[in-house]
């Protein structure tokens, strides 16, 4: 019996459905089953970063329809075994779907896959309570900015009046360096506020940008710090203990020093 | 601003001037304060308006009539209007800043108990609120931007405040906000208003919020009542 985690943000542009491509995937490549589950219905975006739009044929409205069965409207990743995709109908709109629907596909996929990611659409409305009608864990992505934050907050609270536990941060794009210069605010002072558990960090990669125009997900690239993040967080959340590393600062110091070592 | 002695109250609103005057005195006792009130004074008031507010059983139409004279006369005030608050009002909320001071007046079963309070074990998130129109809050959690915390009584977070919070809805003006760190985005008891300067950081120990003489709300440590 697997989790059903939905990754929420409330405001949009966080980083939702990269994260959600980028852990579904990291969780398969270290041997979990994987489903992610696009409940942005009327906008579908995940088919796309995962770089599996054109095997979409069936979607999950079409299941609520019983156009098709469950299995056969699950789409299958191109490099990952184990990693399943049911995309969100285009035709349709957020209220298409009621709570109980989305409830009932999230109970038949757990009862196969490890892990069933559902990847809520921006906003506090119907879209998000559909994404979150199945889920019993949360992971809220959130950037270190004050309205980014503030909304995450609001989503916490919504969460937590739903009994949704435990409910996880991912503070996304995070630059030290900004940081340092006191133009960014810190990990510290968004946990301060927020008050949840840290899954992880992911550093500002300009990879992210390249990697999700190809359909190719972060994490392929290897080396990259916001594809070695998600490793982490992906380890993390199959239990092992794996501490969350303090950021360097990109100066030059600091990288003339990994360039020595690299060199040794 | 306000000029007070124990009989009559000059106090500066929004629509200008009031003068409220207490219950169970009589007109020469009245007019005497006013006397006292005005040689306190270190501006002259010659010339402008005062409203006055007052309750019922107080003064006749006559001994109002004489007053009006008296004030127009004595210290060159005119009276703009006069309010009489009922005694079977509700209490003065914030919209009605004029007669906010003369709850002293109403039935005791009326007014909310300020010295019940209601509990709050969570974090008040942004866009949440608490709130207890009956008395005092204790929030054992912090109160996030966005959250908001409204008591008639008291409110006293036993964390961060970063929200808004507003103590004595009903008018209570010596309701108080106390916090382990006060960074509010805006703070509110009764009718009065008040922010901190953008940018304010954390100063590392509790504070207390109050209306303070010159009717502002101040922010200070918190030691001891």
């Amino acid at each position: 019996m697997g989790k059903v985690i939905v990754i929420t943000s409330g405001k949009g542009g966080v980083g939702k459905t990269t994260s959600t491509a980028n852990l579904g995937t990291a969780l398969a490549m270290i041997g979990k089953t994987v489903v992610l589950v696009d409940a942005d219905i009327g906008l579908r975006n995940l088919d796309v970063v995962m770089g599996l739009e054109s095997r979409v044929v069936f979607t999950s409205m079409d299941v609520i329809e019983k156009n098709c069965d469950l299995d056969k409207a699950l789409v299958k990743d191109r490099r990952v075994e184990q990693l399943v995709l049911l995309a969100a109908s285009q035709r349709n709109r957020k209220d298409d779907i009621k709570p109980e629907q989305m409830q009932d596909i999230c109970e038949r996929l757990k009862e196969i896959y490890d892990f069933v990611f559902v990847d809520s659409p921006a906003g506090i409305e119907q879209g998000f309570h559909n994404a979150a009608a199945g889920a019993e864990e949360a992971i809220i992505i959130t950037t270190p900015d004050v309205s980014a934050i503030r909304d995450a907050d609001r989503i916490i609270g919504l969460l937590q009046n739903q009994n949704i536990e435990p409910i996880n941060l991912i503070i996304n794009r995070l630059s030290p360096a900004l940081v340092k210069k006191g133009n960014m605010i810190s990990k510290n002072d968004v946990l301060d506020i927020l008050n949840i558990d840290l899954l992880g960090v992911i550093p500002e990669d300009t990879g992210v940008i390249a990697s999700t125009n190809r359909g190719i997900p972060l994490v392929h690239n290897d080396g990259s710090p916001g594809a070695e993040a998600y490793m982490r967080i992906a380890r993390r959340m199959t239990g092992q203990r794996i501490p969350i590393p303090e950021m360097r600062d990109d100066n030059f110091f600091s990288k003339l020093l990994t360039w020595f070592s690299r060199n040794q | 601003m306000e000029m007070a002695n124990s009989i009559v109250k000059l106090r500066g609103y929004k629509d200008g001037l009031h003068l409220i005057i207490t219950p169970k005195f009589s007109l020469t006792d009245v007019e005497e304060a006013i006397q006292e009130l005005m040689d306190g004074m270190n501006q002259p008031l010659a010339g402008t308006s005062v409203h006055i507010d007052m309750s019922p059983s107080l003064l006749t139409d006559d001994d109002l009539k004489e007053l009006e004279t008296h004030l127009i006369q004595k210290h060159d005030l005119v009276v703009s209007g006069v309010s009489v608050v009922d005694e079977k009002c509700e209490p003065p909320i914030l919209a009605a800043p004029a007669t906010h001071n003369i709850s002293t007046s109403l039935p005791a079963e009326n007014l909310p108990d300020f010295g019940k309070a209601q509990i709050v074990r969570q974090t008040i998130r942004s866009g949440q609120t608490t709130s207890c129109l009956s008395g005092s809050v204790i929030i054992y959690g912090d109160v996030n931007p966005g959250g908001d915390v409204v008591a008639a009584g008291d409110i006293i977070v036993l964390g961060t405040l970063r929200g808004s919070a507003h103590a004595g809805v009903h008018g209570k003006l010596s309701a108080v906000i106390i916090a382990m760190e006060l960074v509010p985005l805006q703070l509110q008891i009764g009718s009065y208003v008040n922010r901190p300067p953008i940018g304010q950081k954390p100063r590392g120990y509790p504070e207390i919020a109050r209306v303070g003489a010159e009717d502002i709300i101040i922010v200070e440590e918190f030691i001891k009542f």
